[in-house]
């Protein structure tokens, strides 16, 4: 237990938290020699994991030191001016910070609360499904959207939502007596965008789930039924407990990007009428950065975005193991 | 079943770190023979090497071996060496060729980007100003382009030329007939069409199932039209200096117009949120009889008319713009689209320099010209009778012989290579090209680098193009407007007018 | 998995019915435009024009796929595709599955060391330059394993399979031991083949994923004959979206947008050979309950 907690007290910087740990390993009966020995095989296979991140994770890294400069392609690293943290100060001194900051930030929480779990209680039902020809269908069926581009996908949804003749819409008209401008009203802007994202990808999210399902154990079944419990006391006790694991690492993952919002499905469904909550920093990187070619802004911007998610999954990981999990540490 | 798992084991026990060690000793292998190669690169002077880079947009561009591309090198005397990038990559590729040094000798640049143009404030490219009256078709080149496509007054790449008065309406000529009136020659004209388009029933179906025009999402119409009324190019001059064009009444006027077009729904209500890959399907429907876009559009739209309803003859006709209070006037292109920059880097002395130079002269020459974009005589076309004749028949893998060979001409001082036979549209469609020249209204500013606009110019855009939008669909009214421009300013709109303007003096002196 | 035979109450059957309808319904609305993707792609312009949605095209053609298949650019394309997504899967699943199994054992001395330098590397990158820069050095400039190595490892992935790794009970370790099989020997032996599940979710997920990408061949291979197909759908999606510009530079390529049933077609051709991989694959998440019964 000692040990875990040290683990999970994170720091930044890698190599202060291993010489931490190691401090408190040699505390163990065998010394780190011997430890280094009897894992050599272990090391070994680490070997070409460790070379792939070092050659192409780490190596490119130099890269961010752009975000502090003037950088221009040509000039290289080397030769564009030191800025220090202008680009930093351009970002958050910008006038419209705070409404992209607000953008942002309620489209990355709807995403968590509505677009997250979607692919686990879809994995949950499809599980549920008893005639195994057809939970293999629907399975196949519900996964194709991922593989469709955003671009298709706006299209798509004009065809259906637009009021000039939208087949939602004549519906919506029929119910609701008048047309909804889905399209270009800024109240359906981010049930417009959480709608797409859960149709286009959490039928492929269920494919991990799946994966974690199929590891539950047919005994604990039939003993929950013996127990006499009920399909929704079963999926509570027996299914979900089997998958809480995957649910609690991804969820950790998720946190790192929490500031991601998908770029191009924003970009292509914000008009001149919603842009006010369709702005989000991806969308405002563009509009400054990369259509201008200025690299070092969005570097920075990506920079802040990365520290935003370093703290999100050290707190989210820690507080995972406060509550009894693994976490990813 | 044991005895058969032992034995894979031993075979992936050696296996694993075997693979590894043998990755990372070809890694390494592969960065030492990568070094020796480049450098071999580097010693080629062998006089009539050229590697030229530019954009692919099939995906299938002429290959080192393609008949076209070995009668052009036999033509220019010169081997070519092409790097073709396709163009959904171009910038992002450009850049990092920029920053890897490995540059070519012919690199097409598609706009003055901020990594250009500090390229070349450091020296990177050649300034080819004092070079081109040498040389007999380069030394033709429009001045007004050679004008605009310039970094700091100097020409630092050849343009691709474009044609200026590309810009124009395309509508529907037979509906035009179907409610009695006449090819529209004023805004009033033009209004009224798209009233009659609207509520005259010009298909005689006898429903009330079309509108006067279609617009998406995409700004360009209006661009186009507030141009009709008076509204500068982008900055207009107002007592010695330059105002962005939104700040003109004549803007304000074609506002109020576009306004009063959506409220009596003359065009397509939906158009803040049309899907631009949809704008043109409401006129192949027969659905709105106008669309304001490119004039080849128009062209287009004949073709494709023709093929799907053969009982219409003239479908289609175009015109280059209606006369509005300041007489007809048009917004022209930037006249070029890319330019062909040589770098110092791969080019080395002015000997070097004048080879290259020579080699694109004599791309412009006819006989290139067509290689480019008919191809060979006998193999792809045939002329008879002074016709153009396709003997590529679809054949796809014939046509990939040569397209986008094109992509590294210039097309100066003029187009030479054969076009097509004419139909009426594309007939007209040349005439209007040149009309249209002489109406267009220049952009004061086309040639000024600014920075601001580099930073923010799409934020300072949207800004505008959104406020435009909502002012047509009445969520804000006159005094929104002004509001939006009162933002545009303090998001660093102010800044940009003081660049403009300091730009604009030093300029005239 | 398959549910063993059990008992039902009525308000089982009655979840039974209504969970059979809606996933039914979820699945439609979730084929739906795939289907109209297809019909498209065998519909002609004018009807593409004419009518916003469809599943059965009202005259049926193959023009759009005739074009296609009239050279073999697509043809060699796709097989570029397949070869990499291939060799690019097993080489995607040695990195992960190597790196994530030790990674597993939480008495690795300076486990977290490692745990952190990955998920380091998941936050912060230096971008596309750099990265180029890396490829290039290596001399893997228009090879193809510049299509699979910077892919090698998705950290999301390896920590995924870490925590599965993680989950296996250690008591099968140590009876292992016991018999006298090395670390190694545990992985290949033991461990791999109780994972065949999680090692065919991340072969779709690896594949899937170098399928798709298309980026990386448009920075790194410059010889047209080694584009994968995502390439080629690329281009052909960013064509017909060309208008999106100023009027001043509007269509200043020359470029004719191509037709909305070609774009269609090319959008199925480079999506169906990935598509059919996961009904294949699906045979071998049922067998997952190996696990579960190792467990019990």
């Amino acid at each position: 237990m000692d040990s875990l907690k040290v683990q999970s007290v994170d720091t930044v910087n890698p190599g202060y938290n291993a010489a931490k740990n190691a401090n408190t390993e040699i505390k163990s009966e065998i010394t780190k020699f011997q430890r280094l020995k009897r894992d050599k095989w272990l090391y070994l296979l680490l070997i070409p994991g460790l070379a792939y991140f070092i050659i192409f994770k780490y190596l490119p890294m130099w890269g961010i030191v752009i975000a502090f400069q003037d950088y221009s392609p040509f000039l290289g690293i080397f030769g564009s001016k030191w800025v220090g943290f202008e680009n930093f100060i351009d970002f958050f001194k910008n006038p419209d910070f705070f409404r992209l900051l607000e953008n942002t930030f309620i489209l990355a929480c709807l995403d968590l609360i509505f677009f997250f779990p979607a692919p686990i209680i879809l994995a949950l039902l499809l599980n549920e499904l008893r005639l195994q020809a057809y939970k293999s269908v629907v399975q196949t069926f519900i996964y194709v959207p991922h593989f469709m581009s955003w671009v298709i996908i706006a299209s798509i949804t004009y065809i259906f939502f637009t009021t000039s003749g939208g087949v939602v819409n004549e519906i919506v008209s029929l119910i609701y007596g008048k047309e909804i401008n889905f399209l270009s009203a800024p109240e359906w802007f981010r049930p417009l965008i959480m709608g797409q994202i859960i149709w286009k990808e959490s039928g492929w999210g269920t494919v991990i789930f799946l994966a974690a399902l199929a590891s539950v154990d047919k005994e604990q079944y039939e003993a929950a039924i013996v127990d006499g419990a009920g399909r929704m006391r079963r999926m509570w006790h027996v299914t979900l407990p089997a998958v809480r694991s995957t649910i609690v690492v991804l969820l950790i993952l998720r946190l790192g990007n929490f500031l991601d919002t998908g770029f191009q499905q924003i970009f292509l469904m914000s008009n001149s009428l919603n842009r006010s909550v369709a702005d989000v920093f991806d969308t405002y990187v563009y509009f400054v950065g990369i259509t201008q070619g200025a690299y070092s802004y969005s570097t920075a911007v990506g920079l802040f975005k990365g520290i935003v998610g370093v703290v999100l999954v050290l707190g989210a990981n820690k507080l995972a193991k406060k509550m009894g999990q693994d976490g990813i540490f | 079943m044991k005895k058969r798992m032992k034995k894979r084991l031993f075979g992936k026990k050696v296996a694993i770190p075997a693979i590894s060690a043998a990755l990372l000793f070809s890694l390494a292998a592969c960065s030492d023979s990568e070094t020796s190669s480049s450098k071999s690169k580097d010693g080629k002077d062998s006089k009539n090497e050229i590697r030229i880079m530019t954009t692919a947009y099939t995906p299938d561009p002429p290959s080192d071996d393609s008949p076209v591309l070995k009668e052009l090198e036999k033509f220019t005397n010169t081997n070519i060496t092409m790097n073709w990038v396709l163009d959904s990559a171009y910038q992002d590729k450009l850049n990092i060729t920029l920053a890897s040094g490995d540059l070519p000798d012919v690199m097409m640049i598609p706009s003055k980007i901020p990594s250009f143009v500090s390229a070349v404030r450091d020296g990177a490219f050649w300034d080819l100003g004092p070079y081109l009256k040498d040389y007999p078709n380069l030394s033709k080149a429009n001045e007004i382009t050679l004008q605009n496509s310039a970094i700091d007054g100097k020409t630092y790449g050849i343009y691709r030329a474009r044609p200026l008065g590309r810009l124009g309406v395309t509508f529907r000529s037979d509906w035009l007939n179907n409610v009695g009136l006449e090819t529209p020659k004023t805004i009033d004209d033009f209004y009224n069409v798209l009233k009659a388009f609207t509520h005259d029933d010009p298909d005689g179906n006898g429903k009330d199932d079309t509108y006067g025009m279609v617009v998406s999402k995409y700004n360009g119409p209006w661009d186009i039209m507030q141009i009709w009324f008076g509204a500068p190019n982008k900055w207009g001059e107002k007592n010695g200096k330059l105002e962005p064009d939104f700040m003109s009444d004549e803007y304000m006027n074609a506002l109020k117009f576009f306004k009063k077009l959506y409220d009596e729904k003359l065009i397509n209500e939906d158009f803040a949120v049309m899907d631009p890959q949809k704008w043109g399907d409401p006129l192949m429907n027969s659905q709105a009889g106008v669309i304001v876009d490119v004039l080849d559009r128009g062209r287009r739209a004949d073709e494709d008319f023709k093929k799907s309803n053969p009982e219409l003859t003239e479908p289609i006709d175009i015109l280059g713009a209606v006369e509005g209070p300041k007489g007809l006037r048009s917004l022209p292109t930037a006249g070029y689209s890319g330019l062909l920059a040589i770098p110092k880097s791969s080019v080395k002395t002015e000997e070097e320099l004048k080879q290259v130079l020579t080699f694109l002269d004599k791309v412009n020459e006819e006989e290139s010209q067509k290689l480019a974009y008919n191809g060979i005589e006998g193999r792809h076309y045939e002329v008879q009778d002074g016709k153009l004749v396709l003997l590529t028949n679809n054949d796809q893998a014939l046509i990939n012989e040569f397209t986008d060979l094109n992509q590294f001409h210039m097309g100066i001082p003029e187009d030479r290579f054969i076009k097509p036979e004419m139909t009426p549209v594309r007939e007209k469609e040349q005439v209007i090209l040149k009309e249209n020249e002489k109406i267009v209204v220049p952009n004061p500013a086309e040639s000024f680098l600014s920075e601001v606009y580099a930073q923010k110019g799409q934020q300072l855009d949207n800004i505008i193009n959104d406020a435009r939008t909502k002012f047509i669909v009445g969520q804000i009214d006159e005094a929104g407007f002004k509001d939006a421009i009162k933002l545009w300013r303090s998001t660093g709109g102010d800044d940009y007018i003081k660049e403009i303007n300091d730009l604009y003096k030093k300029n005239k002196k | 998995m398959s549910m063993p035979k059990m008992h039902n109450t009525p308000g089982g059957r009655v979840f039974d019915v209504f969970n059979f309808i809606l996933m039914g319904l979820i699945g439609i609305i979730m084929i739906c435009p795939f289907l109209y993707i297809i019909a498209g792609s065998f519909a002609t312009e004018a009807e593409l024009t004419r009518r916003s949605f469809f599943i059965f095209p009202e005259t049926f053609t193959l023009d759009a796929y005739k074009y296609i298949f009239s050279t073999d650019t697509f043809t060699r394309s796709i097989l570029v595709s397949i070869g990499v997504t291939v060799v690019g899967t097993l080489v995607c699943l040695f990195f992960t599955f190597s790196m994530a199994y030790p990674l597993s054992r939480k008495t690795l001395m300076g486990r977290s060391f490692f745990m952190n330098l990955i998920v380091f590397s998941m936050l912060f990158s230096g971008g596309m330059i750099p990265g180029y820069i890396v490829v290039k050095s290596l001399g893997l400039l228009d090879s193809y394993w510049a299509l699979i190595l910077p892919l090698a490892i998705n950290p999301f992935n390896l920590i995924i399979v870490k925590t599965f790794f993680q989950n296996i009970p250690i008591e099968l370790e140590e009876a292992a031991k016991i018999d006298g099989c090395s670390e190694v020997g545990i992985f290949w032996r033991i461990m791999l083949p109780l994972s065949k599940p999680v090692l065919a979710t991340f072969a779709l997920f690896y594949a899937v994923a170098i399928w798709n990408d298309f980026f990386s061949a448009l920075l790194y291979i410059t010889d047209s004959a080694k584009w994968p197909v995502q390439v080629l759908l690329q281009q052909i999606i960013i064509l017909s979206q060309a208008q999106l510009g100023d009027a001043a530079s509007a269509g200043a390529s020359f470029v004719e947008p191509p037709d909305q049933s070609l774009k269609l077609a090319v959008v199925v051709v480079a999506t169906l050979p990935i598509l059919i991989v996961y009904p294949f694959l699906q045979k071998h998440f049922a067998k997952g309950m190996l696990l579960g019964s190792v467990k019990g």
